[in-house]
């Protein structure tokens, strides 16, 4: 059935490898700067301060409630126009790339669902947690990177593997904004050696290959970040004792 | 370029064509969730069988449909199903042959697979005991399904219903690359028409918008009226933390209802 020669799979092999090279990175990128945002954002808002409350729903109802895709359109196709209202002249330089214009939406997107989390999260913390930490005059940055984080973590990792999985299925989508992703390289084998079966097939692979991966990972992750629960447990001290 | 990106001629010119893709967008989320959900139960019941290998065909349905990208779903049924010769000429050639029918396909393809977890986490959840009790009183297994487990199931799982229907909505914007006019690609016509970025894409936008809290707002309602024989445990769930994923329950409804 297929007329490919072997030394034709291997170069279409190496496009696909580049382009899920692309996907990963944008991927990556585009985590880490969301959840580094979104953690921020979800610290942020718990000032009680109406502007701040009034300025974070808006901005979670909208961009819970758009399609990535036209956010990636709006970032791609008006950023320079945006970058323009706001730099001037220099601005209107710079080339909005469709890494960029990827990084920018997703980041803006997936930091209202982490924010959401963290949020959730915080919430679910004992309030004893927060007064110890003032009693004992730690300073907030020490607190929020050594107390409270660290715990929010632990409650709020499903949700992350969750948003993870999700903004995975949802990268292929800079593509259609022109990024040579793996699915772009998938999709210009597929019509140059009329086999699109085969490489949309091993394109699925790929993807649901990473989320296994990402999965094993995430399980790691939950039981390091349980380890202080377990040892409780284990010490046989009554429940609630340590927390 | 003024202050206001948006060009409210143009946006007021457009209007007639925007709601015509989102006449669109709306059938296809309803069909595909209907036709979704039909093919979620008997592959659920499939995934929670005592039967090895039917449990493990259905597990990797699920696998399949749910780590593959809607978009790579979409690109297989539209490019790839015509490949096979058999399926050109059989009858489902109607179906297969138009980007909307390949487009119902995928689409309900992955909402099933999504919502046979969001079925089987539902089901899970219902008491052990309840449904012993009902067999102990020799009511029927069928009967056991449809009039004890499934009405608690739906309370259980309504949260991850409207989760999914949400996001399922929000997919729905990539049928653009099937050559579908949906309300994105009505969106992108009009850019490419007045290459104006911004009104377009946001008016389109509020649609999505609109559309995604309408929906919202009725699973809200329909929560509730699930809920109506206990109005304080449902209040108390509202005002409950850990509401993942966009929902405020509680001050919309107040909004919206006297």
């Amino acid at each position: 059935m297929t007329h490919l020669s072997l030394a034709d799979l291997a170069g279409y092999m190496r496009q696909l490898g580049e382009g899920a090279l692309i996907t990963l990175e944008l991927f990556l990128v585009s985590f880490a700067l969301a959840f580094a945002l979104g953690v921020l954002i979800g610290i942020v808002t718990l000032s009680r301060s109406r502007l701040v409350q009034a300025v974070w729903r808006v901005y979670a109802s909208v961009f819970m409630g758009v399609p990535s895709l036209l956010v990636i359109f709006l970032t791609f196709y008006g950023g320079s126009a945006m970058l323009a209202a706001m730099f001037g002249e220099f601005g209107a330089r710079i080339d909005v790339s469709p890494f960029g214009a990827g990084v920018t939406a997703f980041t803006i997107v997936y930091a209202a669902y982490i924010a959401e989390l963290m949020r959730g999260a915080i919430d679910n913390l004992p309030r004893g947690q927060f007064e110890g930490a003032r009693a004992l005059a730690i300073p907030p940055v020490v607190m929020w990177g050594k107390v409270i984080l660290p715990q929010v973590m632990r409650l709020a990792l499903p949700g992350l593997v969750n948003v993870w999985s999700f903004m995975l299925k949802e990268t292929p989508l800079v593509s259609l904004a022109g990024l040579q992703d793996l699915v772009a390289a998938a999709k210009i084998s597929a019509g140059a050696t009329k086999e699109p079966f085969i490489f949309f097939i091993a394109t699925a692979f790929v993807f649901i290959a990473f989320s296994a991966v990402s999965f094993k990972l995430a399980t790691w992750l939950e039981i390091r970040l349980d380890r202080g629960q377990r040892r409780e447990a284990a010490g046989g001290s009554p429940p609630g004792a340590a927390a | 370029m003024n202050g206001l990106p948006i060009d409210l001629d143009l946006a007021w010119e457009s209007l007639p064509a925007l709601l015509d893709g989102l006449k669109v967008t709306a059938i296809l989320t309803a069909l595909p969730l209907l036709f979704g959900l039909a093919l979620a139960f008997p592959i659920c019941f499939a995934r929670m069988s005592d039967r090895r290998w039917l449990a493990f065909l259905a597990e990797a349905f699920v696998t399949f449909f749910r780590g593959a990208p809607l978009l790579i779903l979409l690109y297989l049924v539209y490019y790839g199903l015509g490949q096979i010769q058999a399926l050109r000429e059989g009858p489902f050639w109607i179906l297969f042959g138009s980007p909307f029918g390949c487009a119902i396909v995928a689409l309900s393809l992955n909402h099933a697979a999504y919502m046979v977890e969001v079925l089987r986490g539902s089901l899970l959840a219902v008491p052990h005991g309840i449904v012993e009790a009902s067999e102990a009183l020799g009511i029927s297994r069928r009967n056991v399904f449809i009039w004890v487990k499934m009405p608690l199931a739906i309370r259980y799982g309504l949260k991850a219903y409207q989760n999914e229907v949400v996001s399922f909505i929000k997919g729905t914007a990539i049928v653009s690359v099937v050559t579908i006019t949906d309300l994105t690609a009505v969106a992108n016509t009009i850019f490419e028409q007045t290459y104006d970025p911004f009104t377009p894409i946001l008016c389109a936008a509020a649609f999505y918008w609109a559309f995604v809290n309408v929906v919202r707002l009725c699973f809200n309602l329909w929560r509730r009226w699930l809920n109506r024989h206990n109005t304080e445990d449902a209040a108390a769930d509202a005002e409950a933390p850990g509401r993942v994923n966009a929902l405020r329950p509680a001050s919309d409804l107040k909004q919206v209802m006297p």
